[in-house]
Formats: structure tokens, C-alpha cells, sequence
């Protein structure tokens, strides 16, 4: 079974003249584990695909599962309890809650979903260690540079049971060693069976991934296997 | 690594919403975001707190302003009045309803007035009467030699504590200075009892049922019958509640706008909550959860400041209620029941942009984009049934019977009534403002975009200049010329004095016959009084009848037993020994034929005073002596003469009683119409015509500026030495602080409130600011953008404010619109080109700077 199914996933904005497709038939599997990278220029449908992968937008047409359950029958509810559960998001800007400490923004998800704020606050210290930057634990996001809002960001969306990871251009706002260190982060987290899918301009970035999907005009045009990358030397079978 | 939890708790096996966890962890985010933004919400704060804190001093003044019934009651249910004959009638109320206080009254005249003081024989430590009673300094009178006043009787008689008062004949020491605390205005002189020997009038207190009361049959001496009512707590309880709606209506209005900007601040932080998982209850939650704080927090600083400044402002409202106050003697269960509806009507308005946060996509929320706003029509058609409802609420209130539930009802439904077309008009400035240059056009289809925040300010800006906008208008009405008034409040009316006016014959007040140099030197004196008021004395002459006589009233008697008035004759001109000679002047009156006892005599009704219309008189009032016709005899404003003719009194003893009659020619002008002015003036064609004479009668002395109490004193001490008396403004306040005091505190709170959301909207518009500027766009186009925001705003605002306050009043007078004639032009040109010209300059000062960010930050 799939962490996550699309299947002939479309998506329509407007109506009339206005009418934009930004997702056309779209078909993609991501199996536990996988790290599926999603490449396309501007314009392409890369962010709806993922907006929809994680429930936060209706597709017009077509199905998405998500550990093998359809999406598109559960209420609003449900669809927050999914996401609760068993999606994390990471977005190019953080978006951290700045009224929280980075431990309290990781333990959000858990608290939300009824972990009682001790619990949660271990669950998410331990995230926060997990990830380098337990130091950091009771700093608001205003006092942490890039690439430690985006560890907390990674934290929050890997802490608890979630077995799906969508990161939207995950280092587009970093330099390049807090991309690479992130990128490594949503790697490990994929050696530890969770589905990621990323979506990024980066084609170094991109190198990283088990399988890299190109979009044009809402279109899957291609989907190739990279050539075993840096990340291949960290999988459990490589050979030095 | 291991990221999973050892173990899940029950919870979410239901599925639920996070239960008690979930609520804790976004009140939390809710509390360290109020803290963190406080700043931002300063503003939404202290226009709560502003409306509770005017609540709680509404509340206070409505529950403390009424007069209240223990200032003629005092602890009795019931009272009794009669003449000086009927101490029959007050035995025979001893007998039938036991305990009784009596009362005796009479008065004395204030030299150099025409005005009398009531002189009270009552015991202070009385049953019934003590509470009307208060000792503000010195003692009590006991003695036969001694008196207690008011501080105005003193100031009237200038005479102090220790200090000897002559009244009808009786030389008494004043002991001290006494008040009514229930009614300030109260203007007596207190004896001790038994004092008053030959009462004018006797009151009685006691309890009774009203049954009781209606039972008891006096002998006819009896001039008045009252029992105390319930009317007063009423009149408190819907003034109190007339207050907290208003109050609550604009807290929430305010809250409205505040949660509304709020709201589009956290849209992203509400879209990664979602995004995270959150339910739409979480999200709403989020909104209420700073509802609650900004609700609590801004009320309870409110009710403090409230109270504080009810403390400081007890003693002024003490003069303008005129009675005392005690600060502490406040409806507690209302202050706090203002303060929890305050609390609950904040959290109410962040209910709804909570709701709207949280309906929004989640995507959609990320971007930050607002919600494209609902068709303007939607809100068009309930705002303008509501509209129609309110007023058909205020118009059936029934003025001159007010019924509260009304009142609010009709004030609710029109303000929800334009809050709901504020979306039209918004639109309708926009595409008014099509073909306007480009940073007005955008500054007015900004206004449009972001409607939801614009409509609730403007909601919340039209209440409070609507308040404004009433205040004035009611406050011009109630200052405004009316028949019920006696003097405008800049005039004095000198009198040749005649002890009162005490001689009247046939309806009319008798002037003193003086000779010409008698005149002469009386005319210097009012000079020099004029003078020391910056103002001219205008002389007034009345005309006399030649063939009728003069008449001398006769001083020896007892003041207060009757006046002798005694006929002299025609010829005589010269004041009688120990007497005044007075001639009785012409006036307008209905003469009617009367049947009585087999005799037939006439009565004359309606009398109106007539002035000769001299050139100086014509002149003061504006009018040319070539504007009136030359058969015209009396010039009026007047529309209420049919019927009346021009009287005097005939001749000699010898001549049969009744005045001669002449049929006028009247001819209506631009005349006062206070009773005591010489508004109806007879012309010299009439003079000549009737075979009249003048004399002279008083002088009419116009200040520049209404007179304070100390001025009329003055002119008092002034008067009662010169041989004359004078008359001035009684009764009705100065309403124009009260005008200027409610224009001013509304446009503060308007520009408050445009602050709030003119900021918020060009502070999100501020990658157009920057896509303007990378354009070519000066500072003076960033200006003018934020300029024209505030001035439309507020234009808008004044617009509707004021346009509803006039049909809400139209509504409210219909039965009588004259009081609406009166414009306070000033204070409405403030409003409607004052306070938008100030919002555009405010604008224009405060913006201009280049934008530094753009539009689409990140969260953190």
C-alpha cells in the first residue's frame, strides 16, 4: 500500500476565461520510505500537486489516498485529523507560529490532537534533539536563524506518527549548506520509512531523492531515476 | 531516531477535537500573541475601553441625574398643598391621615428683580421633610429673629452668615446657609417653625394610600394633591439601558473593525494552524481566544477609568443635575452587568472574522491574499429594511410619551441598518471615483477590496459621529428661540420698578409714571450698567391710553396681605405719598363677554405686551423702518393673534368698566419670540391712528455674550439701588458646551477608529506602495493614497453618521419638525468637511514613507 496515491488528480482555478488548469490527470505513487522529488518551472502545478497530496486543497477531479484511504470523502474534520496524524508539512518560509518557543511549535501538532502539553513537549524536545538543535528548545522563531527555524520546521512536521513529509522548496530561503544539512534531515527521515515528497527548483537538491517527477503545464512529462547521489553512501546496502 | 510517541492518548481514538490539550495549547499561542502584539491592538483596546468607561459614567449619570421626588417628597408618599386659608383643610388632614409635616410658605422680593424668594417655616429635624434639608454651613434657625438661606438667596440679598435681612417689615439674623440636596436650584429662605404667621401657602406631608388620598375631600383652599410615583426609577432604568446598548453597539462595531484587521494579520498563522491540523474550531477558537482577552482587559480598564472619571466629574454633574450627588450611590449590578455585556460583545464580534478565518482555504490563508469580498447588494437590501424598521421604531416612541423599548429598538436597527449599507456605499465611492487620478482612484478600490475591515469601521465611525450629530442638533434644538422661554441668555429687560410688577390692571403690568427728569436720571444709571457690560441699552416705551387714569398702589398694607391699588384720575402724574403712580400701558388681548351672578362683565385673554417699534428698537433688530407697511399698526412674528385686539383701560371711576378696543392692522416680521421680549411692537402709525401716548417703560440691554450669574448679580445691586428692577434668562442651560463637548469626542473616536483600519489596509497594500514607487511614484502619490483612504473614510462616515442622525430624528419629531429647524451649522460643517480634511491631512503627514518590506512576509 502507498503512503501516498494520486490518480488522475486534475485541478481547475476560475471559471470562463479565467479558467486556469494547473493539474492535469496527474498519477503519482509514493511508497513508505521513498523520497519523490517534483521538478517543473513556474507555473507548473508543482505547489497545487502538493497542496492537494496533503489535503489542504480539493482536487477538481480524480483521487488522492493517503495511506490508502480516499481523501476526498472525509469531512473537514477529518481531513485536520489527517493532517494531524500523518502528514507534516515544511514550507520555504518556515512558517512558524511566533507566539511559540521552537519545542512548543514542534509539540503544536501533538497538543492539537489531544497530547496533553507534557507529553507533547517531550515528544517534540526529543524532535527537537533528534534534529541538533535541542539547545534552541525555548527560543522564539524571531531568535533562531534560517536553517534552525527550518529544523524546527522539519521537527514539527516529522514529530509524532507521521509517515508523510511534503516539503515546498524546503531551502529555498537558505544558503547552501543549511539546504544541503536540510535536505539531509528529510532524507534521514525517509531511511526511517516516512514518504516524502519535496518540490524544488534545485536540481542538486533534487539528486537526493529516490525518484524525481518533472510537471509542465499540470502534466507529469517525465519521471526519471537519478544516478545514485551523496545520499546513496548513507542508505543501509551501499558499499564504500 | 525515534519521533513516534510511546503511547496515544484516548482522545484521539474518539476523533475528536483535541479536547482540553488542543483549547490549552491555542489560548496559550492566543495569550503570547496578545502579548506580543499589544501594540497593534492598542487601539481596539481603548476604543473598548473608551466605550465601557463612557458606559459606566451613562450609566452612573442616568441612574443619579433624575430628579428625583424626595426634593418635594422628601421621605412622605404624599403631599397636600393649600392656600394661607386653609387651616381647616390641614386639621382635617391631621385627622384623616395622622402624622402630618407642616410647611408654611410665603415669599420675599429680591430688590432690584423681579423675582421672589420662598420663605419656608419648617423643622429640619421634620419627619417627612428632612431629607430636603441640608445645613452647608452655619446652624439651623430657631428664633423668632433669625434666617437661614440658599447660597443663591444670599448672593440674591448680598448678604452673608451674621449678616441681617429686612423681609416684610421683620429684621432676622441669617444663621446660616441651607440647601435642598435634592434640588439645588431650590431658592429659599428657611424660618423656624411657627415663624410664618400669615402663610401665603401650606404644605403637608405625610403617607397615605393613594386611596387614602383620593378619599379626602378639602373645603376647595386646596392647590395641589400629589403622591410619589414609581417614574423616576423608570426614567433611570431606561436611561441606563438606553446607555448600554448604545455603548454596546459601538464596542462591538469597534471590535468588529479591530478583530476584522486582527484577523487579516494572523490569516497566514491561522492557515499553518490549519495546516498543521487545527480544526476550524481550533481556528476560531485562535480569534475568541484574543476576544476574550482584548474584552476583559479593555473593559476592565474601562470600568476603572469609568469610575475614576466619575469620581472627578461627580461634583460638575452635581451642577448640571442640580442636585447632590453621592459617587458611591451607583447600580453596581449595571456597571457590572456593562462590563460582562462588553466582554461578551467583543468576543461576539471576533466570532464572526473568526469564522470567516476559519472557513477560508488553507491555501488561500498561507498566501495571505484577503477573501474576495461578498457582493455589496447582499448586505444592501436587509441594511435598508433594517434601516426602514428603526425609524418606523423612533416614529412611533412617541416623543412626547417616550417609550424606551422603542427607542432602542429603533436606535439598534438603524445603526445595524447602516452598518449593513456601508458595503453599497464603499462600492459606490469606488466607482464614483473611476476616472479620479491614480492614487485616488486605487485608494478608493482599496476600500472596496478590503470591505469586510472598511464596512465594520465605517459602521463603528457613523455610530459615533450619528451620537455626535444628534447631541448637537438636539442640544441646538433645546437652545434654540422657543415661546417657552422667557429671555435669550445674553438679554436683560430693565424695568421702571413698580414692586414687582405688583400692579396689574385688566391683564396688564403697570408702568411708573416718572417725570422727565426722574426718567433722566434713571436712563444714566441703566447707561452705566450697560457700559459695564459692553452693551448698549436700548430704550423701551409702551403707549398709554390719555383719557384713562393713573393708578397709585398704596405701600403702607403688610407685604404678602394685598396691595391697596387705588384710581387717581386721569390728570395726575405725579407718584402719592408713600405709593407708586402708575398708568396701564396698551396691550393685545381677546376681550370676551362674560355673564356672572346677573352682572355682565368682560375678561380679557391671550395679553401681549406692546413696545412702541422706535427706530432704535426696529434697528436692534434688524428690520427697516421703510420694510413696514403704512397702515401696518403691530408688527409681530407672531402667528397665533386672530382675534385679538388692541385694549386699554378707560377713564375715570366714573366711566364704565371695560377697555376700549381698537381692530389692528398686523404685519408679521423677523421678531423674537421669547415671552418676555418686546417681540409685538405697536407703530407710530398706530400710535398716531389710536390717539396714543408714549412712556416710557424700560430698556432692552443685549451683551455680546450670554451673562454669567455673577453679572446678573451684579446688575441685581446695580438695579435694586436705581429704581428699576431687571428681568433676565431663566431656566435652561448653556447647551453649546454640551454641542461642542459631543462634535469634539466624536471625531476623536472617528479619527481613532480610522487610524486603526487606514493602517491596517495601506500597510497591506504596501506592495503596491512599493510597486508604485519602483515606477516613478514621488511620496507625494504614497500621500495622497493614504490621504484620500482616511478623507473617503471619513467623509463617508460623516455622511451617513449625520444622514442617519437627522432621519433618525426626523422620525423621532414627526408630529413636530420645528425643532429641527434649528441647524447647528457649525458643529455639522466640523463633522462633515472638518473631519475628513483632518483625516486627509493626518494621511498625508503620517504616510510617504518608501515601503521597506514587502507585503508577503514570513511568519517568524
Amino acid at each position: 500500500m502507498s503512503a501516498l496515491e494520486l490518480r488522475g488528480v486534475s485541478k481547475v482555478y476560475g471559471d470562463g476565461p479565467t479558467e486556469v488548469h494547473a493539474l492535469r490527470n496527474v498519477d503519482l505513487s509514493v511508497e513508505a520510505g521513498m523520497l519523490v522529488a517534483v521538478m517543473g518551472p513556474s507555473g507548473s502545478g508543482k505547489s497545487t500537486l502538493l497542496t492537494i497530496a496533503g489535503s489542504l486543497e480539493v482536487p477538481t477531479s480524480g483521487e488522492v489516498l493517503v495511506d490508502g484511504v480516499p481523501v476526498a470523502n472525509m469531512s473537514r474534520n477529518d481531513r485536520a485529523r489527517l493532517r494531524r496524524r500523518s502528514i507534516g508539512y515544511v514550507f520555504q518560509d518556515f512558517n512558524l507560529l511566533a507566539g511559540l518557543t521552537s519545542v512548543e511549535n514542534v509539540a503544536l501538532p501533538l497538543e492539537l490532537d489531544g497530547v496533553t502539553a507534557k507529553k507533547a513537549r517531550v515528544a517534540g524536545m526529543h524532535a527537537l534533539e533528534e534534529l541538533g538543535i535541542g539547545d534552541r528548545a525555548s527560543h522564539f522563531p524571531d531568535e533562531l536563524s534560517g536553517g534552525e527555524r527550518q529544523r524546527v520546521a522539519i521537527a514539527r512536521a516529522v514529530v509524532g506518527d507521521r509517515h508523510l513529509l511534503l516539503a515546498d522548496e524546503p531551502s529555498g530561503a537558505l544558503d547552501s549548506v543549511n539546504a544541503e544539512a536540510v535536505i539531509r534531515l528529510v532524507r534521514a527521515a525517509c531511511q526511517r520509512g516516512v514518504a516524502g515528497v519535496i518540490v524544488t527548483h534545485d536540481a542538486q537538491l533534487a539528486s537526493w531523492a529516490d525518484r524525481v517527477v518533472f510537471l509542465r503545464d499540470g502534466r507529469i512529462v517525465d519521471q526519471t531515476m537519478p544516478p545514485p547521489g551523496p545520499e546513496s553512501l548513507l542508505s543501509p546496502g551501499a558499499t564504500s | 531516531m525515534s519521533l513516534a510517541l510511546e503511547e496515544r492518548p484516548s482522545v484521539l481514538e474518539s476523533g475528536g477535537n483535541g479536547g482540553g490539550p488542543a483549547r490549552r495549547a491555542i489560548y496559550l499561542w492566543a495569550w503570547r500573541l496578545f502579548r506580543r502584539e499589544w501594540r497593534q491592538q492598542v487601539l481596539v483596546l481603548a476604543l473598548v475601553a473608551l466605550a465601557v468607561a463612557a458606559t459606566v459614567v451613562g450609566v452612573a449619570f442616568g441612574y443619579n441625574a433624575a430628579h428625583s421626588a424626595d426634593s418635594t417628597f422628601g421621605a412622605a408618599n404624599s403631599l397636600m398643598t393649600f392656600d394661607g386659608s386653609g387651616r381647616a383643610d390641614v386639621t382635617a388632614a391631621r385627622q384623616a391621615f395622622g402624622t402630618i409635616e407642616e410647611i408654611a410658605h410665603t415669599s420675599i422680593a429680591i430688590p432690584g428683580s423681579l423675582d421672589k424668594v420662598d420663605v419656608r417655616a419648617q423643622d429640619p429635624n421634620g419627619k417627612f421633610g428632612h431629607p430636603m434639608l441640608r445645613l452647608v454651613t452655619g446652624r439651623y434657625p430657631t428664633g423668632a429673629g433669625e434666617i437661614a438661606l440658599t447660597r443663591a438667596a444670599a448672593t440674591s440679598f448680598n448678604v452673608q452668615v451674621g449678616g441681617r435681612l429686612v423681609d416684610n417689615g421683620h429684621a432676622r439674623t441669617v444663621v446660616g446657609l441651607v440647601e435642598n440636596p435634592f434640588d439645588l436650584n431650590d431658592n429659599f429662605a428657611l424660618v423656624a417653625p411657627g415663624q410664618i404667621t400669615s402663610p401665603t401657602q401650606v404644605t403637608i406631608l405625610f403617607n397615605a394610600s393613594p386611596q387614602k388620598v383620593m378619599d379626602f375631600r378639602p373645603t376647595g383652599n386646596a392647590t395641589g394633591i400629589g403622591t410619589r410615583g414609581a417614574l423616576n426609577q423608570t426614567a433611570a432604568a431606561a436611561a441606563i439601558l438606553a446607555v448600554e446598548t448604545i455603548s454596546l453597539l459601538f464596542v462591538g462595531l469597534v471590535s468588529a473593525a479591530g478583530f476584522a484587521v486582527m484577523a487579516q494579520r494572523r490569516l497566514r498563522a491561522l492557515g499553518m494552524l490549519g495546516a498543521l491540523g487545527a480544526t476550524d474550531r481550533h481556528v476560531r477558537l485562535a480569534m475568541v481566544a484574543n476576544g476574550v482577552v482584548a474584552g476583559v482587559v479593555g473593559s476592565v480598564i474601562g470600568a476603572v477609568v469609568g469610575l475614576m472619571s466619575w469620581i472627578v466629574l461627580a461634583p460638575q454633574i452635581e451642577k448640571l443635575a442640580k442636585h447632590r450627588i453621592d459617587v458611591f450611590h451607583l447600580p453596581w449590578w449595571a456597571i457590572g452587568m456593562a462590563v460582562a455585556l462588553a466582554v461578551l460583545t467583543a468576543v461576539a464580534a471576533a466570532w464572526w472574522p473568526a469564522r470567516s478565518a476559519a472557513r477560508a482555504s488553507i491555501v488561500t490563508a498561507l498566501s495571505g491574499r484577503p477573501a474576495p469580498p461578498k457582493p455589496a447588494h447582499r448586505f444592501a437590501g436587509a441594511g435598508g429594511v433594517m434601516l426602514l424598521a428603526g425609524f418606523a421604531c423612533l416614529a412611533f416612541a412617541d416623543r412626547t410619551k417616550p417609550n424606551a423599548y422603542l427607542i432602542i429598538a429603533g436606535t439598534v436597527t438603524t445603526t445595524f441598518g447602516m452598518l449593513f449599507l456601508g458595503p453599497l456605499f464603499i462600492r459606490a465611492i469606488a466607482v464614483v471615483g473611476r476616472r479620479a487620478p491614480i492614487a485616488l482612484r486605487l485608494a478608493l478600490r482599496d476600500l472596496a477590496r478590503y470591505q469586510a475591515r472598511s464596512a465594520a469601521a465605517l459602521g463603528a465611525i457613523s455610530l459615533a459621529l450619528a451620537i455626535a450629530a444628534t447631541v448637537a442638533v438636539s442640544a441646538a434644538a433645546l437652545a434654540a428661540p422657543r415661546s417657552t422661554a422667557n429671555l435669550p441668555t445674553n438679554e436683560i429687560l430693565v424695568y421702571l420698578d413698580n414692586s414687582n410688577n405688583a400692579v396689574f390692571v385688566e391683564g396688564a403690568a403697570g408702568v411708573p409714571v416718572r417725570t422727565a427728569a426722574q426718567t433722566q436720571a434713571v436712563q444714566t444709571k441703566v447707561g452705566a450698567l450697560a457700559a459695564t457690560l459692553h452693551a448698549v441699552a436700548i430704550p423701551l416705551t409702551q403707549a398709554v391710553n390719555p383719557a384713562s387714569g393713573t393708578f397709585s398702589l398704596d405701600q403702607s398694607g403688610p407685604r404678602g396681605s394685598g396691595l391697596s391699588i387705588r384710581h387717581k384720575g386721569p390728570a395726575s402724574a405725579s407718584s402719592s405719598a408713600g405709593g407708586i403712580d402708575v398708568k396701564v400701558p396698551v396691550q393685545l388681548a381677546r376681550v370676551t363677554t362674560i355673564h356672572r351672578g346677573g352682572h355682565t362683565g368682560i375678561e380679557l385673554t391671550g395679553t401681549v405686551p406692546l413696545y412702541i417699534a422706535t427706530p432704535a428698537l426696529l434697528r436692534h433688530y434688524g428690520i427697516n423702518t421703510t420694510d413696514i407697511n403704512a397702515n401696518t399698526d403691530i408688527v409681530t412674528a407672531r402667528t397665533d393673534t386672530k382675534g385679538l385686539v388692541v385694549t386699554a383701560p378707560r377713564g375715570g371711576p366714573a366711566a364704565p368698566r371695560g377697555p376700549y378696543e381698537w381692530q389692528p392692522t398686523i404685519q408679521l416680521a423677523k421678531l423674537p419670540t421669547y415671552t418676555s421680549d418686546p417681540g409685538t411692537l405697536l407703530t407710530t402709525h398706530a400710535l398716531r391712528a389710536f390717539g396714543l401716548k408714549p412712556i416710557s417703560a424700560g430698556w432692552l440691554i443685549q451683551t455680546p455674550h450670554p451673562l454669567t450669574a455673577s453679572q446678573i448679580n451684579t446688575a441685581q445691586r446695580a438695579a435694586s439701588g436705581a429704581g428699576i428692577a431687571i428681568a433676565t434668562h431663566r431656566g435652561e442651560a448653556s447647551y453649546a458646551k454640551l454641542r461642542n463637548g459631543a462634535t469634539a469626542i466624536g471625531i476623536l473616536v472617528a479619527l481613532g477608529i480610522l487610524a486603526m483600519t487606514v493602517g491596517l489596509i495601506r500597510s497591506e497594500t504596501a506592495n503596491d506602495l512599493r510597486t508604485l514607487a519602483a515606477t516613478g511614484a514621488t511620496s507625494t502619490t504614497r500621500r495622497t493614497l493614504t490621504g484620500a483612504t482616511a478623507g473617503a473614510l471619513a467623509l463617508l462616515g460623516a455622511l451617513l453618521g449625520t444622514g442617519g442622525a437627522y432621519l433618525a430624528l426626523i422620525a423621532w419629531h414627526r408630529s413636530d419638525l420645528h425643532p429641527l429647524t434649528h441647524v447647528p451649522i457649525a458643529n455639522l460643517v466640523v463633522i462633515i468637511v472638518g473631519l475628513p480634511l483632518i483625516a486627509v491631512t493626518a494621511g498625508w503627514l503620517l504616510a510617504g514613507r518608501e515601503p521597506s518590506t514587502i507585503a508577503h512576509q514570513p511568519l517568524d
